[in-house]
């Protein structure tokens, strides 16, 4: 185990973290996902020593860290405003980790080299950071973070700051570090589609409490609570209680829904459901339905665009969510008030067991 | 395609802030002027009075205590003020109101502090002084009533420049491998030395024109404003104002020299 949270519990002004416990393996492309002000920057602080917990332990390589200072355990980190030293140029920015280790000038001046070209960014050896691109100080800040050789790389929502093709440019960067040269990384976003491209692992952290910690597939499948669906973009959400089970054809009694899924869980037990809206196909009410399929009819209340789709509601008794095609809208005549049915197939719901427990965050 | 020409007039709230800004540069322009009428009228009695060894001694001696109060200071005010800009602590209120206190007091009573701590029978003025260090009517007790009196200009000139040093900065050094100290030398101490160059002209300044709290001390050796008051008592109007406008010019051309210099320093860290 490379870091391992035990019951970490950490106060900062008004902000704290509860009884955090989690585990990052050697290779790992650790996520932590959360909303703003969760307290994820906290967590990847207190991985670089930057924050002591009150209680509990932070162990690195299965070591307790207590009394380790930053500069002891060789961790980078980039922030991200990547926080360049503007009194430095980029050559020097990249060797402030190498200077710190003493090594010869020589030595310094053939690896920051190496690792510029590496980069693609010699062009911009001696110049002043302030006046670099957003892109370009990406680059310096993680030649910076990986000259001194970090056994673990701290990501703090790196590509926020990012222009779209940048960012795309850097999912691929960040891809191939993690993958050709093994890195163990852990990166802190809210955003999903970075987490989806790149993480191994996923912890999903929420008012500073760890809702779930799990491999990437199975956060996005299946979310431990509604708070934490919602929040990793799942639009239906429903719960209810398996009431029959014939093999893998499962009934889930939901309100006045019935709704078949997929499950070799046993009957009675209560669960959630999870709906993609992109799973979500909208037909006329007239249209024939597929045998084997959800059906669900009611009336379309809001069209909105969303990106290249269309995010159509519909009040089914309780409210529906699908996304469609400008073209599918369009040839299944959808407007306000059309009397619609959502149909989706049974394996398109992600049933996971209602924990009688309290969610962590209702402890508060 | 042609696009009207906007009138170059600033609003009339500029206007009216910069007239209303006015009235305070009129009050020592007109201090001045007046005194300097004075002086052009009988230029000779004043180039007598400015080069007159007394004067130039006093002068000098109030610029090197003053530049002695700004070193110490270097030495005990950075440290202090990068614990108030880094750290919150129980307390932090009240350390706070102690380094602002010297601004508030009556100068009298500054020296009077001053005095009783550093006098011959003081709490550090005795010990001292039985080991020959004198602060009495002594160059000593001129530097450390200036110190006390600047202080607080100097302490909040730097805290400010700490804290505009984002802490992330710190914190990068750090995970790559420089003590807190190194951190703080290599990062936060160049980022922050525009505010530290600020924080001394301010506390130099202050310091040089100390007056009150400097004579409860050490009337002897005179500092340049207890040369002045000297003169004004004992030998009139006309032989005070003369050395009053030779420190006013002196003031003005280093003042004005060192604003000038300061364009030069540290200047990426207003872009912090």
């Amino acid at each position: 185990m490379m870091i391992e949270f035990e019951n970490v519990s950490l106060t900062l002004g008004q902000f704290a973290l509860h009884d955090i416990s989690l585990k990052v393996n050697e290779g790992d492309y650790y996520f932590i996902l959360g909303p703003s002000g969760a307290g994820k920057t906290v967590v990847l602080e207190a991985v670089a020593g930057l924050h002591q917990p009150d209680s509990g332990t932070v162990l690195l390589r299965g070591e307790d860290m207590q009394n380790i200072p930053p500069e002891k355990r060789n961790i980078s980190l980039v922030y991200q405003d990547y926080s360049l030293f503007p009194h430095m140029d980029v050559f020097n920015n990249v060797a402030f980790g190498l200077k710190m280790r003493k090594k010869s000038k020589h030595e310094i001046k053939t690896v920051v080299d190496d690792m510029l070209h590496h980069f693609g960014i010699s062009h911009i050896r001696n110049r002043a950071t302030l006046t670099l691109s957003g892109g370009e100080q990406q680059r310096v800040a993680l030649c910076r973070a990986l000259v001194v050789e970090p056994e673990f790389l701290l990501l703090d929502e790196p590509l926020s700051a990012m222009d779209p093709l940048t960012k795309d440019q850097f999912i691929g960067v960040l891809h191939d570090l993690h993958q050709e040269q093994g890195l163990t990384i852990v990166e802190v976003t809210h955003s999903r589609r970075e987490a989806k491209a790149l993480a191994t692992h996923i912890a999903v952290i929420m008012d500073g409490y760890l809702e779930q910690e799990d491999t990437t597939q199975r956060v996005f499948e299946c979310p431990v609570n509604p708070e934490v669906a919602t929040f990793l973009g799942v639009e239906n959400i429903f719960e209810g209680v398996l009431t029959e089970r014939k093999g893998d054809d499962a009934l889930v009694q939901a309100g006045n829904l019935l709704i078949q899924a997929l499950s070799d869980l046993p009957t009675g037990t209560p669960v959630y459901m999870y709906v993609r809206a992109i799973s979500v196909a909208v037909k006329p009410k007239t249209e024939k339905i597929r045998p084997g399929q959800n059906a669900i009819a009611g009336t379309v209340t809001m069209l909105l665009p969303h990106g290249d789709l269309w995010k159509i509601t519909i009040d089914a008794g309780v409210p529906l969510y699908a996304l469609l095609s400008a073209d599918e809208v369009k040839s299944a005549d959808i407007t306000i008030g059309t009397e619609v049915v959502a149909c989706f197939d049974p394996d398109a719901v992600h049933l996971c067991v209602k924990t009688s427990e309290p969610l962590p965050s209702s402890n508060k | 395609m042609k696009f009207p020409t906007h009138s170059r007039l600033p609003d009339a709230c500029i206007i009216s802030f910069a007239l209303i800004g006015c009235l305070i540069l009129l009050l020592t322009v007109l201090a001045l002027f007046n005194m300097a009428l004075a002086q052009v009228s009988d230029i000779g009695y004043f180039i007598a009075t400015a080069t007159d060894s007394k004067v130039v001694g006093a002068i000098l001696l109030t610029m090197a205590a003053g530049l002695n109060a700004v070193l110490i200071l270097m030495v005990v005010g950075i440290p202090l003020a990068y614990i108030l800009a880094r750290f919150e602590f129980r307390g932090k209120g009240l350390v706070e109101s102690i380094v602002d206190l010297p601004v508030m007091l009556p100068h009298t009573v500054a020296g009077i502090m001053v005095y009783l701590l550093f006098m011959r029978r003081g709490i550090i003025g005795g010990p001292l002084w039985d080991m020959g260090i004198v602060f009495e009517d002594a160059y000593l007790g001129i530097v450390v009533a200036m110190l006390f009196v600047s202080s607080p200009y100097f302490i909040n000139a730097v805290r400010d420049g700490f804290e505009k040093v984002p802490v992330h900065m710190e914190n990068v050094a750090r995970t790559l491998g420089a003590t807190r100290f190194q951190a703080f030398k290599m990062v936060v101490l160049p980022l922050s030395v525009r505010h530290i160059f600020n924080g001394s002209i301010l506390a130099w300044g202050r310091g040089i024109g100390e007056f009150a709290a400097i004579i409860m001390i050490a009337y002897y050796p005179m500092v340049i404003s207890t040369l002045i008051y000297y003169k004004f008592t004992l030998e009139g109007l006309k032989a005070s104002t003369a050395t009053a406008f030779t420190i006013v010019l002196f003031c003005f051309i280093a003042f004005a020299i060192l604003r000038y210099l300061m364009k030069f320093v540290g200047r990426y860290d207003d872009r912090v």
